[in-house]
């Protein structure tokens, strides 16, 4: 049972304190084309997009029957580029992008790709908000992809 | 704008011209066997020419290949239109498989907008589109499409980083003859084919990454109108109904948690 409990846990922290690391390991894999001649070589290197997967699918049903599925998946905010388009970009800021499929904590700060269903488009003190459930995103350009980032509810 | 007013243009600008030019040939040149003078010659009044002009609007189509983990090479697609009026605005489609987004420039301001989201964010710019595109690059790293288009002929480009030049002879891109050079540097070879005549535009570059073991490619072909028409609120970013102001992620910033 601590094993069920912790495991989608463990994944949600790897996710949150490894995502820099992955998007420096991604950087460095470099994979894309470059789409101009004039920049400086690896400065450009390091912007292109790649696609780099690491799916991690943990399944834990505990014996409370309380079905836990925690999806990690590290993808680059904006795989594109202008190649991709755009832009391709995003791969500079780009921590590791969990897809939270249900409902363990959502941790501040994780970023997504994709927001839940049911969402709901917030104003407040002039910035946009999406709150789904009890969790809020803000969402943001990251390069010319967009990212939500879970953050404290606003009030 | 139309041919008459380019020539004059180019006539008016002839001093100008010809210095940039010998700077830029003194910078482009190498003494190597491999670099053949002409294309050299070629590259930079292209690039001389693509300085001086004053306003254009630009559609380009795109492909980019992005190599998988497995080292498969999958190509992406997309269009760009540029409006252009030097030096300082700038109004820009793109759109691919993945993603529509429009920047606009004047001179002040940058803006993105997401047709799709209906999100958009507005940050100070520098006042050059030049500088402009160093500063998307470094802060919040956007690279603008065609930034080439800029690059070429301006003080910092990497011209004589050129390697080898090789002039590949007449090829005919959509219906505009041209000619074919091909460059290599370090990390890229790369292929411009340029308008024959006096208008010695760029219609088609293709850039192949050379440290990559898939050597994937980058395409572009251009279509020219140096005639565009605009006005200065083609230039200033009115929100859509319903639009949403969001944040532009800096680099380096710390993310979340507003």
């Amino acid at each position: 049972m601590a094993r069920a409990f912790c495991a989608p846990v463990a994944v949600a922290l790897a996710a949150l304190l490894c995502g820099p690391v992955t998007a420096e390991a991604q950087r460095r894999g470099g994979g894309g084309a470059r789409t101009s001649v004039n920049r400086s070589g690896s400065a450009d290197i390091n912007r292109n997009a790649n696609i780099n997967r690491n799916t991690n699918i943990n399944r834990n049903t505990n014996v409370n029957r309380n079905y836990n599925v925690n999806r990690s998946v590290d993808v680059d905010v904006d795989r594109g580029g202008w190649g991709g388009c755009c832009y391709h970009s995003g791969v500079g800021v780009a921590a590791a992008v969990a897809t939270t499929a249900a409902v363990t904590a959502a941790v501040v700060g994780t970023r997504v790709q994709t927001l839940p269903s049911s969402c709901t488009t917030v104003m407040a003190g002039g910035v946009t908000y999406q709150q789904c459930g009890s969790v809020w995103y803000q969402p943001q350009f990251v390069g010319t992809g967009t990212t939500y980032v879970v953050v404290n509810a606003p009030y | 704008m139309d041919p008459k007013k380019c020539r004059r243009y180019l006539t008016r600008t002839v001093l100008v011209l010809a210095i940039a030019s010998l700077g830029a040939s003194a910078e482009a040149q190498q003494s190597s066997a491999a670099v053949n003078p002409a294309a050299i010659k070629a590259l930079n009044d292209m690039a001389s020419y693509l300085r001086n002009l004053k306003a254009f609007q630009v559609e380009s189509a795109t492909t980019t290949d992005e190599v998988q983990d497995n080292g498969q090479l999958i190509q992406y697609t997309a269009k760009i239109n540029f409006v252009v009026q030097m030096p300082n605005k700038l109004l820009a489609t793109a759109s691919s498989d993945r993603n529509e987004r429009t920047f606009i420039y004047d001179g002040k301001t940058f803006t993105m907008f997401a047709q799709r989201a209906g999100y958009y964010a507005t940050v100070p710019a520098p006042p050059t589109l030049r500088e402009l595109d160093d500063a998307l690059s470094e802060k919040y790293d956007i690279e603008l499409p065609l930034a080439d288009l800029f690059r070429f002929g301006s003080p910092d480009w990497k011209g004589a980083d050129i390697k080898e030049a090789t002039d590949i002879g007449p090829s005919e891109v959509s219906g505009i003859t041209c000619e074919h050079y091909a460059f290599r540097q370090d990390d890229v070879d790369w292929q411009v084919w340029i308008q024959k005549g006096e208008y010695p535009l760029p219609r088609k570059l293709v850039i192949t990454t050379t440290t990559e073991a898939a050597r994937p490619q980058h395409t572009a072909t251009y279509t020219w109108n140096l005639a565009p028409s605009y006005n200065e609120q083609s230039f200033t970013f009115v929100p859509p109904a319903g639009a949403r102001k969001i944040v532009l992620a800096a680099v380096g910033e710390p993310q979340g948690g507003k």
